[in-house]
């Protein structure tokens, strides 16, 4: 908030919105989209959010997301991380060196890089655009236009590496032999622990698909909103340091 | 009505402010409501301190005919307390969101007060004359042994000071998820609503242990929301009638005769976007923070982050006024949002012929748009400009390169001074405008 008798200073996003699909436009969306990630995250670590600020929050932030998908991919054939700058910041006092051992900044990045092989892998006569972290969210299917896919309760996994049911099943190739689903199925999901309350879990362990759902490209533990805090559901949280370990592994 | 706009029918004078003149202001001293009741004889505030302060017109001085009378405090009452939800561990701010007059029926006023979830009827009335006589005691205040009182002794009216007493009359508890934004008493004077973001309920103002929801647009899964109710109000005239605003910009008009629960609009009232203003914040700003009914029934006021919009209840696809309140902060809408003052709720305001409407901005200034003339005024409501019967200089925001003498830049705006609340005087040209935790009461110039 501006002090009182503090002159405000211009800042540079005050621009005139840009063409969209400019790269000052891209610019503009990526650090409205990490401003709108910090106040969700901020308003959930309250002990009531405002739910009409959550809303317009959320809608902003899926609005964002999916123009952000509409976006024709920067580079199609190697499933680079996406640049620190714009992505990942998130506040100015923020660790912003993405190389760091933040876990969020290194999470999403290896998150992005092996889906984008992933999807490379399944069907070869796409082509595979460098997904940036929103993009797996983004196409999944049953994202309904109106709300946000979350981890729902689903059958418990068997405690078996990704590594081990990702090889053979790639091996066999073509399309719909392997889902990403799948290769989530198998994950421990004892790994999650305890629900944030964000995520509305319920008492049952998530499947692949919905694990897949709840990946955030930028926050450490809670992202896109959901307002089954509201409900009185229990809690369980995502252990993204384990996961890490998982998925680095492959 | 004379019109509102500067020049020689109309000038806004100073005419009084109360409240404290620190600048550091307590949380629980900020004005949260201000509702004047129907015949504007009584102004209301509630607070974020739970408290209700009441003003009272004093008739004008026969001595100095030239002047109104002024608002004086009538009654100060401890309407809300804070709470705690055990079961979700949450507290319960006791903030007054919305305080709404019923009409006077008897010598006694009565008003609805409201925080998130508990909807209180007060009963505000006077007593100037005291019973005494008693033979019921003795002189040392110990209560007399029956057996011992042997004459009836019938009580003597004395006049007293006068005592103006509110007493609670009915609580309307536990109907309420989700945080309360709005109450409206209905025409027929028996029954009234009561709005939270995903629910409205209609209650009878006699019975407190039942209400009934008439729209509910909670989804079946939460994780679908993506819209909220704002604002709601039932028609002036129509007691069957009510709208509803959203978080998307979009009012629904329902009416209660087609169905018990009124999910299925009868009438939806929405402005196409325009695609060449289109922004991230489409729509943050678009949605809908207070609507109000013209006191003719016939069109509906809506407000939303940068304009206040009059409907005509018979057109649906788009206003027939549309006014800009602050235009010039459509530039600044990254910044407002990441102050979040973008989020901010403005009240809007009819008069009473329907012939103007008033507004809050930031810097403590406010708005009045003249319906008929097109003319609009900015005025300011501080401390230096507060001499009695002070004429009030209109002001103005420079928006280009240029900064005009007594303008001021849209960058040297203080938006920690924001007019969310204001009230038009059902019958004259009195205003009163809430200014964090001071009340102006401006009126016109009485030539």
């Amino acid at each position: 908030m501006i002090l009182k008798g503090q002159k405000r200073k211009l800042p540079q996003e005050d621009l005139e919105l840009a063409d969209s699909g400019g790269p000052v436009w891209e610019s503009q969306r990526q650090f409205v989209f990490s401003v709108s990630l910090n106040k969700y995250q901020r308003s959930q670590e309250l002990p009531e959010p405002s739910l009409r600020r959550s809303v317009l929050i959320a809608n902003t932030l899926r609005q964002m997301s999916l123009e952000g998908c509409r976006e024709p991919p920067a580079d199609m054939e190697v499933p680079e991380p996406p640049p620190p700058a714009g992505l990942l910041h998130r506040d100015v006092e923020e660790d912003e060196d993405w190389e760091s051992t933040d876990s969020d900044v290194s999470l999403s990045a290896a998150i992005s890089s092996i889906l984008t092989v992933l999807d490379s892998t399944i069907d070869g006569s796409f082509p595979t655009a460098p997904r940036s972290p929103l993009r797996s969210l983004e196409n999944l299917s049953g994202s309904s236009e109106g709300g946000v896919a979350w981890v729902k309760p689903g059958v418990r996994g068997h405690s078996v590496s990704y590594q081990q049911q990702a090889e053979p099943k790639a091996r066999d190739g073509g399309p719909g032999d392997v889902t990403v689903e799948d290769l989530f199925q198998d994950i421990d999901t004892c790994l999650l622990e305890r629900d944030m309350g964000v995520l509305g879990l319920g008492g049952g362990h998530p499947t692949g698909e919905d694990l897949l759902r709840y990946l955030p490209p930028f926050s450490n533990l809670k992202c896109l909103p959901s307002f089954s805090s509201f409900s009185p559901l229990p809690a369980e949280a995502f252990e993204l340091d384990n996961l890490m370990e998982i998925l680095v592994e492959s | 009505m004379a019109g509102v706009a500067g020049g020689n029918d109309f000038q806004w004078c100073f005419s009084q402010v109360k409240g404290a003149i620190d600048e550091d202001v307590a949380e629980a001293d900020i004005i949260s409501t201000v509702e004047f009741n129907y015949s504007g004889e009584l102004l209301a505030t509630g607070d974020k301190g739970g408290r209700v302060v009441i003003f009272q017109h004093e008739q004008e001085s026969k001595n100095r005919p030239h002047l109104r009378g002024e608002y004086n405090v009538y009654s100060t009452f401890q309407s809300h307390e804070p709470e705690f939800d055990y079961l979700k561990s949450l507290e319960i701010e006791e903030k007054i969101n919305k305080i709404r007059w019923l009409p006077q029926q008897n010598a006694a006023h009565f008003l609805l007060s409201t925080n998130d979830k508990t909807i209180k009827l007060w009963k505000i009335s006077e007593r100037d004359k005291r019973a005494e006589g008693y033979n019921l005691k003795d002189e040392d205040g110990r209560v007399r042994d029956p057996f011992r009182i042997t004459s009836l002794r019938v009580p003597v009216l004395m006049p007293m000071d006068l005592m103006v007493e509110a007493s609670p009359r009915r609580i309307f508890a536990n109907a309420h998820t989700y945080h309360i934004n709005s109450i409206s008493v209905n025409s027929d004077h028996e029954t009234y609503l009561s709005a939270d973001d995903l629910r409205i309920n209609l209650w009878h103002l006699e019975i407190t242990d039942r209400s009934f929801n008439i729209v509910d647009i909670k989804p079946a899964n939460m994780e679908e929301l993506t819209e909220v109710i704002t604002a709601a109000e039932c028609h002036p005239h129509q007691c069957n009638v009510f709208v509803y605003s959203s978080s998307k910009g979009t009012i629904r008009l329902c009416d209660m005769r087609e169905a018990a629960l009124c999910d299925r609009h009868s009438k939806f009232f929405e402005e196409p976007e325009d695609p060449s203003s289109r922004s991230f914040f489409s729509e943050i700003i678009s949605s809908i923070s207070d609507v109000k009914f013209s006191h003719s029934g016939r069109y509906m006021m809506t407000r939303d982050y940068l304009s206040v919009k009059v409907w005509d209840l018979n057109m649906e696809n788009r206003p027939v006024e549309t006014y800009q309140v602050h235009e010039y902060l459509r530039s600044k809408l990254c910044s407002l949002y990441e102050n979040d003052c973008i989020f901010d709720k403005f009240e809007c305001c009819w008069n009473g012929s329907d012939s103007a409407i008033m507004t809050g901005s930031y810097n403590n200034f406010f708005r009045m748009f003249d319906r008929n003339t097109r003319r609009d005024i900015t005025l300011e409501a501080s401390r230096e400009s507060s001499k009695p019967r002070a004429t009030l200089k209109p002001r103005k925001v420079s928006t280009g390169g240029k900064r005009k003498k007594d303008e001021i830049s849209v960058d040297s705006l203080d938006f920690n001074k924001k007019i969310l609340h204001t009230a038009w005087h059902p019958k004259d040209n009195v205003i009163a405008v809430a200014a964090t935790n001071n009340l102006y009461i401006f009126q016109d110039k009485i030539n």
